[in-house]
């Protein structure tokens, strides 16, 4: 099989996933409604985290530090979604389908993760530009946008991954719906919705061990700290070893599926 | 596709070898490398395929041999759960065989599947289509997938719509389709890139009357234009009507194959079915054991082929009467491809009376 061939068919499956993705508002629309409805949420009650001295050196407001946590929060919703409609393929036979064809088996893997990164990019853009309509601001400016577009995309690659790997092995939406609340726990356990330095004992021990805490504290630098190469590290770096990790096992999990057959 | 004296390599190359092995004055032994040709097809040996293990072992297709000639429909019947679906994706590279072989389009389905898939078209019988893809894109898709250039694409595409008559839903999600529509669009789906050799699973199962004739009259034209095509079914009139040979499969395994007029032809004899009241059905079995051997029924009835045809069916009724059997219902059937799936299974597949 050519690898112009397999970039073409992930090609056309990327268009295809994120075709379906738009014409199913029901399942995409939580994603996107969510994590703002609880950022606003966020700024009314919690707003009073702001008036501690110490608040400056984290955010210059609650919205702007309420942003990362809102992105994660959306990408990683809507990403899980994706691989959600991959177990639907395999449990209505799509799946089936494309094999029957000379598809290049991983273009079907890859097809999904691309459209999850499609997606990723259109959000994390509408998200912006949404938190910056309500007067927030970010301090690295164009780059700082730029890292914050890159940086859901590597996450939506990384949980769509891991999630198309769950769909795969699983065949059944409703596993990969189920494995999502246990993401959402990983986020309440990180800074994505309380800064770790106002955190104690084990909650604080938790979330510093958490990766998530750091991709979300880069995304946060982006926005409220001077341009920082450590911003980069924890913001692009983590998702994309975890999406490395993530490619990996869904290509096995692709693979034994094939080898199974 | 290959060229002809490629695939026929192959042949000589073993009659060549048998040839040598035998000495002078020593016959041939009939083998099936030598009575089966890869020039087919389609050609299974031994073909096998088992799910689960142990206690739970289903085998679904247990030693089939096929072949299915070049410009054939052959016609692939049985009832549920025989074994259709799981050869037919075995032959079409969804599946692996768990023993034997098979060559589709010349090429082992096991160890050439991507040649295989390029050769065959295929409709599945319970390949969801993506509901939320119009038809047209779904066309599209598959022309990409099978390598199809964009400039042959985009001709193919619309006249492939117009052919199963749907150009007008082109552009309308698949959600929306009848189940006729969705058939016929995995049809034009299974043909964006001329394949030689057609796999059709169950085609017109749950489709109306009317809509299965058209789908027959679509599944011949495309035989008259030089495409060889399996087709799987559990109806006998499809079967007889449109297959010009046929293969019963029955729990995994081919209990008749050939044409259906020389099947039919080996039945020989016509049924007699009779329906009688309770408490004279053994008496009247007695006595249409005189005539013929009985033949399976469906419930309640009984069925016997009379050995000297359709004259003795006077006589039958003349010895039930004078043993004071009521008849209540009689009919004569010429030999149907159901007498020879009941000779060959002992049940019938659909109502007797059919
Ligand atoms: N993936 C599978 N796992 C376990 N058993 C299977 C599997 N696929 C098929 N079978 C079993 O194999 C047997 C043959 O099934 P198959 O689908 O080939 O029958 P069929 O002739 O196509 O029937 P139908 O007319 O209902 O489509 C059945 O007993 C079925 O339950
Ligand atoms: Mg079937």
């Amino acid at each position: 099989m050519s690898s112009g061939s397999a970039i073409l068919h992930t090609a056309v499956l990327t268009r295809r996933s994120v075709r379906g993705r738009l014409r199913q508002p029901a399942a995409l629309t939580p994603s996107f409604v969510f994590p703002l409805f609880f950022a606003a949420l966020g700024s009314a009650s919690f707003s009073r985290i702001a008036d501690r001295p110490d608040f400056a050196a984290i955010a210059p407001s609650f919205l702007n530090y309420a942003v990362a946590g809102a992105i994660v929060q959306g990408v990683l919703f809507a990403s899980t979604s994706a691989a959600g409609d991959l177990a639907t393929d395999i449990e209505q036979g799509f799946f089936e389908r494309l094999l029957a064809s000379p598809v290049t088996r991983t273009s079907i893997l890859l097809g999904r993760l691309g459209s999850a990164m499609v997606v990723a990019v259109v959000q994390v853009t509408i998200f912006l530009a949404i938190f910056l309509a309500f007067g927030a601001r970010i301090e690295t400016g164009v780059i700082g946008f730029i890292g914050l577009v890159v940086a859901g995309a590597l996450l939506a690659l990384a949980m769509s991954g891991l999630m198309s790997g769950l769909a795969i092995k699983s065949g059944s939406p409703e596993v990969v719906q189920g494995a999502f609340p246990m993401v959402f726990a990983l986020m309440f356990l990180s800074s994505a919705f309380f800064p770790r330095q106002y955190m104690t004992g084990w909650y604080q021990d938790v979330a510093t061990w958490n990766p998530m805490s750091h991709v979300v504290e880069g995304m946060q630098g982006f926005m409220n700290q001077p341009l920082n190469v450590d911003q980069f590290l924890r913001a692009w770096l983590i998702p994309l070893g975890i999406a490395l990790a993530a490619i990996a096992f869904g290509l096995r999990s692709l693979n034994k599926r094939l080898a199974a057959l | 596709m290959l060229p002809g004296p490629c695939r026929m390599a192959p042949s000589t190359f073993v009659t060549e070898r048998l040839s040598r092995l035998a000495r002078p004055g020593q016959e041939f032994v009939e083998c099936n490398i030598v009575t089966t040709s890869p020039s087919a097809p389609i050609v299974a040996t031994g073909l096998v395929r088992h799910f689960g293990s142990g206690d739970s072992l289903v085998r679904a297709v247990d030693g089939v041999d096929l072949q299915v000639e070049a410009g054939e429909i052959f016609g692939f019947l049985g009832p549920n759960g025989a074994g259709k679906s799981t050869t037919v994706r075995v032959l079409t590279t969804l599946l692996k065989p768990s023993a034997g072989s098979a060559t589709v389009a010349g090429f082992d389905v096991a160890t050439q599947a991507d040649k295989v898939r390029r050769a065959i078209g295929v409709a599945l019988q319970d390949a969801a289509i993506d509901p939320l893809m119009t038809g047209r894109e779904l066309l599209d898709l598959q022309s990409v997938l099978y390598g199809i250039p964009k400039s042959v694409a985009t001709k193919r595409g619309p006249e492939l719509l117009e052919r199963v008559g749907l150009t007008a839903a082109a552009d309308r999600r698949v959600g929306t389709y009848s189940g006729g529509m969705r058939r016929r669009l995995d049809l034009a789906l299974s043909l964006v890139h001329e394949p030689s050799v057609l796999f059709l699973d169950e085609p017109t199962t749950g489709l109306d009357p009317m809509s299965r004739l058209t789908l027959w009259e679509e599944v011949r034209r495309l035989n008259r234009e030089g495409t060889t095509v399996l087709l799987t079914t559990q109806y006998l009139e499809e079967a007889d009507q449109l297959a010009d040979r046929i293969a019963i499969i029955d729990h995994g395994k081919i209990v008749r194959q050939g044409v259906p007029r020389d099947l039919k032809a080996q039945v020989g004899s016509p049924t007699l079915f009779i329906d009688v009241d309770g408490e004279h059905v053994d008496m009247a079995r007695g006595i249409l054991e005189r005539f013929g051997d009985l033949r399976p029924t469906s419930e309640g009835k009984l069925g016997v082929g009379l050995a000297q045809g359709a004259e003795a069916v006077a006589s039958v009724i003349r010895t039930l009467d004078e043993a004071g059997v009521h008849v209540r219902h009689l009919e004569l059937n010429e030999p149907s491809l159901d007498d020879v799936f009941a000779e060959a299974t002992g049940y019938r597949l659909e109502g007797a009376d059919q």
